[in-house]
């Protein structure tokens, strides 16, 4: 059926719809192994397996079809009360999940997904006769097609008294010589099935939820807001006929009161609408995070049961909203901490009941928007962090030595897992410790404009948030002046500005440091850092804050705050700086990128950045 | 054939399966064609609005295709429309509850604009008579 008009759209809001639904139906699952009997849950899930079933049947997607009219069969049969719900049957089922899962992968890099495991197959296809599920291990030889009606296509007919021409009529058998075969919905998907087995090798268990590499380039709009934008591009048109009407009787001499007043009006006006557009323009990029968020508690769920662990992930605020790139770019480090809290952080039952708590642990994820920020929180009951723990361990690695440990405090030592190198574990499992340590989470979010802490309370928990601007496509910056040139620097790293008096500079170990509130911070020269000879004195100091470090940086004056669109810079891209903007009156003001610009001062970084984390 | 404008209503929760059907029937020349993503949805629009057929599939939440269906026939301003149930569910009890339900046509899903094609002129023909 490849003739279809507008296949690959098609195909794209396939995959986009459909592994929603999927992800659904996974969550769905995790409920159902609490209230297995809940019919309307088993509705749902059936629901979710029947459209997949349509959609992909349509896209002639037959490896699809098949595992899902299985799905679809058995959850037919747990709804009408024909067979009950189990643990074994609950991991054939999401075995089934995965493996779509797997098949939308295929399919969004453009290929027709080789059949599902025969085995998995099998497996369901002896619970849909009733069959106590064996681990899905074996290899058993195909059992026939499920039970639907044999005769069906025979009623079909006399329902329906028209000849039926189905999609692929050299599929279907006809009724009369082969009705096992004749399964109906799926008519090309019998036949594998009654192959034997091929070699194919089932495709490698990802365990669902992990990162699919490829990123999605469509996007879906609610249509008001794309009304929104339309609206305001009409308005923008209109006011422009408005300024050019203006312009003609500017240019013919007629400046009296009444025209400038018409103008300065049309020019406020243009500035609101500009405004306005802008923001209804980044909201179509704003997308739920409850997308990227309800893929986790499939994965805690896997991983507890691999652990043996029982955990149960609760998400809020699922609403939220975000930039869509920040949600993808978001996925690696989530999962990366929601791995951690589940094998690090959550006890083994047995320990949670020694430690008088209930077996089952909680691990929070959660998302809320705060001011012009979103803070996502990853909260867990577990063991929590033990600092000292952090600084043995620290030290084992070498990363740090033993006085320079000592000296940390126990908020500084939580800080430690974000080293290169750092890992608890001594040996790497195959959950976490896959090379993505915590140093790579936050260098991530960081790419982000965010931030990351950590909170942990022995015995009681660890608690991580992350902090992010709402949107990378404008930055709010502060535009500073050095050496008569204007700079801008992300605001969301400004603490606060403070000028600088020729007397508070000290020197301590042979750098410029000024202390602030009993902090001692030390100074760095803009000019400097830029490699340039500082034409005056500098008059202000900026207070930064990264997640790493805390510093004055030493201008020679401010200009004000701004929202920038930053551009990249095309082909070049010298050190430390982001891209460039337009300021109000049509400069070039460069954005400055302050981690990349004082990584490049400081001959051994490493040792360098440690020594700011601990002055943190 | 049919009057090509005439005004379809595509009731499906699926929003891909709406785009299929709806390219189908552009394929056969019919262009005026509006959505409705559950059976609430198809029913106000079909109260409030002129339709002249209506293809809707089984399964939905809110209000299922069968659902829809029956209150379709129930309500005197609307129970002439043609009504052709589209749907994967190919078991013979629905087949048959359809049939009752006063549907006036079934497609099993996944079928072809010439399928389509056939169901519909085999429903004109019959509203015709």
């Amino acid at each position: 059926m490849s003739e279809f008009g507008g296949m690959d759209e098609l195909l794209q809001d396939f995959l986009m719809e459909s592994s929603e639904l999927l992800s659904d139906v996974d969550n769905k699952l995790m409920e159902l192994e609490k209230r297995p009997d809940d019919l309307a849950l088993l509705n749902d899930i059936f629901r979710g397996f029947h459209t997949i079933k349509g959609g992909a049947g349509f896209l002639n997607v037959n490896a699809m079809v098949n595992l899902c009219h299985r799905t679809e069969n058995l959850f037919d049969k747990l709804r009408n009360g024909e067979l009950q719900i189990s643990a074994g049957l609950m991991d054939v089922i999401l075995d089934a999940t995965g493996s779509v899962r797997e098949m939308f992968g295929a399919l969004s890099q453009g290929r027709q997904p080789t059949d599902a495991d025969p085995a998995l197959i099998a497996a369901l296809d002896a619970a849909l006769a009733g069959q106590a599920i064996a681990p899905a291990a074996a290899s058993a030889p195909a059992a026939p097609a499920p039970g639907t009606g044999p005769d069906w296509n025979a009623l079909y007919q006399a329902v329906t008294p028209q000849a039926p021409a189905p999609a692929q009529p050299a599929a279907i058998a006809p009724a009369t010589s082969a009705p096992a075969l004749a399964a109906p919905v799926a008519p090309a998907a019998a036949a594998p099935v009654a192959e034997p087995p091929k070699t194919a090798k089932p495709v490698a268990k990802s365990g669902g939820g992990g990162s699919s590499g490829q990123q999605e380039n469509t996007i879906r709009i609610d249509t008001v807001r794309l009304d929104m934008v339309l609206n305001l591009s009409g308005e923008i048109g209109l006011t422009k006929n408005r300024l050019t009407t203006l312009r003609t009787e500017i240019l013919q001499g007629n400046t009296d009161q009444n025209t400038l007043r018409s103008l300065d009006e049309a020019i406020g006006q243009l500035d609101l609408l500009v405004g306005d557009l802008q923001n209804a323009v980044m909201k179509t990029r704003m997308q739920p995070v409850g997308r990227l968020f309800q893929k986790y508690p499939r994965l805690a769920r896997d991983l507890a049961r691999q652990l043996g662990k029982e955990v149960e992930l609760v998400i809020s605020g699922e609403e939220t909203e975000l930039d869509k790139t920040m949600i993808e770019d978001l996925n690696d480090p989530l999962v990366h901490l929601v791995r951690n809290a589940v094998d690090h952080g959550i006890e083994l039952p047995a320990d949670r009941v020694a430690a008088g708590k209930k077996p089952q642990a909680l691990v929070q994820l959660t998302a809320e928007q705060v001011g012009d920020h979103i803070l996502i929180e990853i909260t867990d009951d577990g063991r929590g962090m033990n600092a000292d723990a952090l600084r043995r361990k620290a030290i084992e690695k070498g990363l740090i030595d033993a006085e320079t440990a000592n000296s940390l405090d126990e908020k500084q030592c939580l800080q430690l897992i974000f080293l290169p190198g750092f890992s608890t574990k001594d040996q790497i499992s195959s959950v976490s410790g896959r090379g993505v340590g915590m140093d790579v989470v936050r260098t991530n979010i960081q790419k982000l404009n965010g931030r990351i802490d950590i909170n942990s309370i022995p015995g009681e928990g660890t608690r991580i948030s992350i902090s992010l601007p709402l949107t990378l496509a404008i930055l709010p910056v502060l535009v500073v002046r050095a050496c008569n040139q204007p700079f801008a620097v992300p605001l969301a790293m400004v603490r606060e500005i403070i000028p600088i008096e020729s007397g508070a500079i000290q020197e301590v170990s042979g750098r410029p440091t000024i202390v602030v509130r009993d902090e001692i911070l030390p100074v760095r020269m803009l000019a400097g850092l830029l490699g340039w000879e500082p034409t005056q004195k500098p008059a202000f100091g900026v207070l930064m804050q990264s997640a790493e470090r805390s510093f004055i940086l030493a201008i020679d004056s401010f200009v004000g705050r701004d929202d920038v669109v930053i551009k990249p810079l095309q082909n070049i891209r010298p050190k430390g700086v982001a891209g460039a903007t337009l300021s109000g009156d049509g400069s070039v003001v460069l954005v400055l990128d302050m981690e990349d610009l004082l990584s490049a001062e400081g001959a051994s970084p490493v040792g360098n950045r440690l020594s700011e984390l601990i002055a943190l | 054939m049919a009057d090509k404008n005439l005004r379809f209503l595509v009731v499906d929760d699926f929003s891909t399966m709406r785009r299929i059907v709806r390219n189908l029937l552009k394929e056969l020349g019919f262009t005026n064609v509006d959505e409705a993503e559950d059976g609430q949805v198809a029913l106000h629009k079909l109260k409030t609005q002129h339709f002249d057929f209506i293809v809707s599939d089984w399964n939905m939440p809110n209000m299922t295709g069968i659902e829809l269906l029956r209150a379709v026939r129930a309500d005197a301003q609307i129970k002439h429309l043609p009504f052709l149930m589209i749907t994967a569910e190919a078991k013979r009890e629905n087949i048959i509850e359809a049939a009752t339900a006063g549907a006036s046509g079934y497609i099993v899903k996944p079928f072809t604009a010439a399928t389509l094609e056939q169901k519909l002129a085999k429903i004109f023909q019959t509203m015709a008579k």
